[in-house]
């Protein structure tokens, strides 16, 4: 086409001219999005920031000081209140984003696998079928199964008694209580992370499979070195942001449980918060913003290390530099 | 209907070709076949049980939900008319209609503007402008509650659904990421060759760009619909009095007083919430699937 490179020449004379008014433009077209990211999440970031280093709670309500470092040495001070409060939550923490993650990915690309099977003819109703956790809102699908889990009227225990199991206090123990944050969450999870890993799985190309036939590799061999290393690079820049959302998942766990049950140790957070519904407790009900915004502190420098790690590692929120 | 007519001509197709039409699947492979299906109605039975004691619990009017049959006893429609009758809930669907749908509409616009310049214009912060919003946003957003409370108390807007709907309309990362990789799948000669002929920029981007994404821009709306369904920290701080309520607060409600008591209404207001947007999702599928994928190219 010599119609293009005739074409193309203009337009590049035009674009370095007029550089300067397109980055004008570009910040035009970006200003909804900086401005309303910066009002809702830079500034109350950086008042919380400022507020970690003070001794801001219900009692120096109007009358705050600058502590400096203070919040942070008690998070991480045995002898301090604060750090029962701030270690074993944060175990759990890692405990529950690691952990749901990783089932539901799992879970997830398994059930993939099963059913991206070219024979399975019908496999497109099953998959329409399995999504439906997905398509309902999680507050309602939570709530809800806080009912079905309730430990004396709930059906799940209903259930469990037809098969003459006994029944279990699914919220109100410990062990139980995370274990149901896990399968509610897997319940909710997994059609996503099913979605993410089909779409990987039908981006595989087929030649790679082909070349691998012809080379000798059995079927189990192609799915070990090739699909297995293709799904995980495509599905890895979803993985991310599901591990740093999970981080955050409020509603997973306070719609569930409240945090609860409570630990005899201390009266602030119970077994299954996680940071965030700590952090939460902390501003809405104790009042102990300064304890909130240090939690916060340390919670947004793990996830935010965590995530810029695996974005530069896996390039796929990286622009290149020319276009 | 379409897919049996598929799969017959595939069986023909394959009959042709095939080396041995007397045995078309291998014996392992039928096995294995057979076995992945247990295994995907196995897991398809788990998933849905729960949804189908929501539903049983909703048509159930006694409430005592032990109920241990596939079936409620006495069927009836008890719980729905309670829920007409004895509480708000059709001003908390409304209210959530409301918020729903202006806040998706807000969030498509301002992703699309946002996604548009990370994608086809040259700026000072392109590089690394997403990654930087993306670890911005995993930053607690809760913690803006305090400030978000005192701010608007101090300017007397609290409790107003609309301020409530501008909170939730600020920029996505997640979204801007998302729908910028689809953009990036455009072929970048498309929209240059109408610049060449002398369309503008923002032609550029309402003309070619924006119909060409449509798929991606209804993906984001559901998201966002979905999302704002389920939002329930931020209402709970600005909207106050009932008559503000959304979905998420008025069923909260339901279910934390008095939990026993309102099972069955808090099932029937499940049901009929959840249903129209599952619904929705589920004829959206396919654009979903390939828009998380959208623009990865293996």
């Amino acid at each position: 086409m010599a119609y293009s490179t005739a074409a193309e020449r203009p337009a590049r004379v035009r674009r370095v001219r007029v550089s300067g008014s397109e980055r004008l433009t570009a910040y035009g077209f970006l200003s909804p999005a900086i401005v309303s990211l910066s009002v809702l999440s830079l500034v109350p970031m950086v008042f919380a920031i400022y507020i970690a280093f003070t001794n801001f709670d219900a009692n120096h309500f109007l009358s705050y000081q600058w502590v400096g470092l203070q919040n942070f040495i008690a998070l991480f001070n045995p002898n301090d209140p604060l750090f029962s409060v701030f270690i074993p939550t944060l175990e759990w923490t890692l405990m529950f984003a690691v952990g749901a993650t990783a089932i539901n990915y799992l879970v997830g690309l398994f059930l993939a696998v099963v059913l991206n099977n070219p024979r399975m003819r019908e496999s497109s109703i099953y998959r329409s079928l399995l999504i439906i956790p997905w398509a309902v809102p999680g507050l309602i699908s939570i709530l809800a199964w806080q009912g079905l889990l309730n430990q004396d009227y709930g059906q799940i225990n209903g259930f469990l008694h037809i098969f003459g199991l006994p029944a279990i206090n699914w919220l109100g123990q410990p062990f139980w209580a995370r274990i149901s944050i896990l399968m509610v969450n897997l319940w909710a999870g997994f059609p996503f992370m099913m979605t993410v890993s089909l779409g990987a799985l039908q981006a595989v190309p087929a030649e790679l499979h082909e070349a691998a036939a012809i080379d000798g590799a059995s079927k189990p061999q192609q799915f070990r070195y090739i699909t297995l290393p293709e799904i995980w690079k495509l599905s890895l820049p979803l993985l991310i942001p599901s591990f740093a959302f999970n981080f955050n998942n409020f509603n997973a766990v306070y719609l569930l449980t409240g945090g609860g049950p409570p630990r005899p140790t201390n009266e602030f957070v119970g077994y299954t918060d996680i940071l965030a519904s700590a952090a939460y407790k902390m501003t809405l009900t104790f009042n102990l913003y300064n304890w909130a915004a240090a939690i916060s502190v340390v919670l947004f420098i793990v996830v935010g290390t965590l995530s810029w790690i695996n974005m530069r590692y896996t390039h796929a929120f990286e622009e290149a530099d020319t276009q | 209907m379409s897919q049996q007519l598929l799969g017959v001509q595939a069986r023909r197709t394959s009959s042709k070709v095939g080396v041995r039409p007397h045995r078309r699947i291998p014996r392992h492979e039928a096995v294995g076949l057979w076995l992945s299906r247990v295994v995907i109605w196995f897991v398809i039975l788990l998933t849905l049980a729960p949804i189908w004691f929501v539903v049983e619990a909703a048509f159930n009017p006694t409430n005592a939900y032990f109920s241990l049959g596939l079936f409620p006893s006495h069927p009836s429609l008890g719980n729905f008319a309670y829920l007409f009758h004895q509480t708000n809930f059709m001003v908390w669907v409304k209210n959530s209609v409301i918020v729903g749908f202006s806040v998706s509409v807000g969030q498509v616009l301002v992703t699309s503007l946002a996604s548009f310049a990370f994608s086809r214009l040259r700026f000072w912060g392109r590089k690394y402008g997403i990654m930087v919003l993306i670890i911005l946003q995993m930053f607690p957003n809760f913690l803006a509650l305090a400030a978000i409370y005192t701010a608007l108390a101090k300017l007397n807007l609290l409790n107003e659904l609309w301020v409530y709907m501008l909170i939730l309309m600020g920029g996505s990362a997640f979204n801007i990421w998302l729908l910028k990789r689809f953009f990036d799948s455009i072929p970048k000669e498309l929209d240059e060759a109408a610049f060449v002929d002398g369309a503008t920029v923002w032609q550029r981007f309402t003309r070619i760009i924006l119909p060409l994404s449509r798929p991606m821009l209804i993906v984001i709306f559901i998201f966002t619909l979905m999302g704002s369904f389920s939002e329930y920290i931020l209402a709970g701080i600005i909207l106050e009095t009932p008559n503000n309520y959304t979905l998420a607060l008025g069923m909260y409600g339901l279910i934390s007083n008095q939990f026993a008591k309102n099972w069955g209404d808090f099932a029937a207001a499940a049901l009929l919430s959840a249903v129209p947007l599952a619904v929705t999702f589920g004829l959206l599928q396919k654009y979903i699937a390939s828009g998380l994928m959208g623009g990865v190219k293996g």
